[in-house]
């Protein structure tokens, strides 16, 4: 019952991004869709493991010139390129990861934050050579089309990206219910307990690094083949805290808040940039509001609700349905 | 009976808070099956010297020997890995997981998914596994974390004031828990609570402003006027 619950819930979501390709158009649905993956590791370090990253850009970029520098200097398949953006997020975490996880959470946002820096002046200035500085890579024209779902078509794109995010998604939802995803959210309750139990934090806490800018360079690979072009921007420090509030807008530590945040942030983007020039200001406003109102976000908020409004009659001990954190 | 078949030898040792000294050349042991308590004041040393055996306190000097292995500088994960688990006093469990999956963890930590004992010791257990562990009284909350430490059968177990806010029927039942943990398991147990140390401690220590101020061993040293001298 609960495996049928598990994937009725991950189907559901994901028919209903299918059907958002229906009522918005179609480079919009791309977007919320890469947005979402970019957002659901900064959702996993900030709500399983306690870790604000202002530096989720950096594995962004990681990703998106990994698969850059594939299509503009070797190589043609999108695949190849999304594969080579995933293996270079593995190995820049791998590398970083052991000396930033066993820094305090604050200082670790901004170690983070520095990373970020440091790959926007290495991409913009250092390595113009290769980068071709804020002009960017332009490799549209060079990618090859590919049977079964030709990613060069959008339309096609879209299918590919939710049938990744559908993956992402279920790895997620299983790690919630592993004793690793307890072990993340008891390290983020209070580390010291997890020590007296004979687990190791900071191997706990490097393993969701790698899992969550894994999972980010995979948004940038993405993005890399969807737009076809990659420049500096990807990684500037004034984007730096987009998916902190997408995570926060959505609900922290929820599994669809990621989605929910990132349909909301997009929209808000498209809509009200058409009519304000500030429109940061709005999300700003809409920030302090949802901290004043209980720090739950959209997700967060709604979630609770849909289950009371669906579930029929309550389940004894229903208390122990609700699974780790609530997601 | 001979140092070398202590479950724990501490000698000599030192702990310090900064420039603060918090531990005086304490030496202490437990031997096999023997359930050992701590007494003393508020700010004695007793919760400071269990830190320091469980591995969060590295001490200034001195040794902590448990079969010949060196304690002192292995990281508090390590020393819970080999058996040497530790009880603390705030009774935090982990609040946003289940009675469950906080069993879980204890399980997949020491490999051992054989949750008879626990059950046995602590019944109450069984019918609150679906509950957050954040709604948990007190009282539950303590069987809850002495139930997760006792899985994997530590070879020593540390725990700092269990009975502490606790109702009389529980503090009655962990008594007897204590016991027949004690058939498998070395207990060293901080207490302020003199009956219960009477009734089933093998030796009590007592200590006063980081030092040991007297040993006592057996039922007949182990008398409530005798261990009250020092608190």
């Amino acid at each position: 019952m609960n495996v049928l619950r598990w994937w009725w819930s991950l189907v559901l979501t994901f028919a209903l991004l299918a059907l958002l390709r229906v009522f918005v158009p179609l480079p919009f649905a791309n977007e919320i869709m890469i947005f979402s993956i970019y957002t659901v590791g900064c959702n996993f370090l900030l709500g399983r493991v306690g870790f604000i990253s202002f530096g989720q850009p950096a594995y962004l970029a990681v990703g998106a010139y990994a698969a850059a520098f594939y299509f503009y200097y070797f190589g043609t398949n999108p695949y190849v390129g999304i594969l080579i953006g995933v293996v270079a997020g593995i190995g820049v975490s791998l590398a970083v990861g052991p000396l930033f996880v066993r820094l305090r959470s604050d200082y670790f946002a901004l170690v983070n934050l520095a990373l970020a820096v440091i790959i926007y002046y290495f991409m913009q200035k250092v390595l113009v050579d290769i980068t071709h500085g804020d002009n960017g890579l332009w490799f549209l024209t060079n990618l090859s089309s590919t049977p079964v779902l030709d990613l060069t078509r959008p339309d096609e794109f879209f299918v590919f990206a939710l049938l990744v995010g559908f993956v992402v998604w279920a790895f997620y939802k299983y790690l919630d219910d592993t004793i690793y995803g307890a072990c993340c959210l008891g390290s983020k309750i209070n580390e010291d307990k997890l020590k007296f139990l004979g687990y190791n934090n900071y191997s706990i806490r490097l393993v969701a690094f790698v899992i969550a800018n894994t999972t980010t360079a995979l948004a940038g690979a993405m993005y890399a083949v969807y737009l076809g072009f990659v420049s500096p921007e990807i990684t500037s420090p004034t984007r730096a805290a987009d998916p902190v509030i997408v995570t926060i807008l959505g609900g922290v530590g929820t599994l669809y808040g990621p989605i929910v945040g990132a349909i909301a942030y997009t929209g808000m983007k498209d809509v009200l940039s058409k009519v304000l020039g500030n429109w940061e200001l709005v999300i700003g406003f809409l920030l302090v509001f949802i901290m004043l109102a209980g720090e739950k976000g959209i997700w967060g908020t709604l979630e609770p609700l849909l289950l009371k409004a669906f579930r029929r009659a309550p389940a004894p001990g229903a208390a122990g349905e609700s699974k780790v954190g609530g997601r | 009976m001979s140092g070398g078949d202590d479950i724990l030898t501490v000698s000599a040792l030192n702990v310090a808070y900064g420039e603060s000294k918090a531990l005086f050349d304490v030496n202490f042991r437990v031997g096999p099956n023997e359930i050992v308590a701590c007494v003393g004041r508020n700010g004695a040393g007793k919760s400071t010297l269990l830190k320091c055996i469980a591995g969060f306190l590295k001490p200034a000097s001195g040794s902590i020997m448990s079969n010949a292995t060196s304690l002192v500088g292995i990281a508090a994960y390590a020393i819970a890995g080999m058996g040497i688990k530790y009880v603390p006093q705030d009774k935090k469990v982990f609040s946003d997981l289940t009675v469950r999956e906080n069993l879980e963890l204890g399980s997949y930590a020491s490999k051992d998914y054989d949750w008879t004992q626990v059950t046995e010791y602590f019944p109450k257990l069984k019918v609150l596994m679906d509950r957050k562990a954040g709604f948990l009284s007190g009282g539950e909350r303590q069987m809850l974390m002495i139930g997760r430490a006792i899985l994997g059968r530590p070879k020593l177990l540390l725990v700092d004031e269990p009975t502490e806010g606790l109702a009389p029927s529980i503090v009655g039942q962990l008594r007897e828990v204590f016991r027949d943990l004690s058939k498998g398991t070395a207990l060293v147990i901080v207490e302020q609570n003199l009956p219960l140390v009477c009734a089933i401690a093998n030796r009590v220590y007592a200590l006063n402003e980081g030092r040991i101020m007297a040993e006592l061993a057996g039922h007949e040293s182990i008398k409530p006027e005798n261990c009250e001298r020092y608190l």
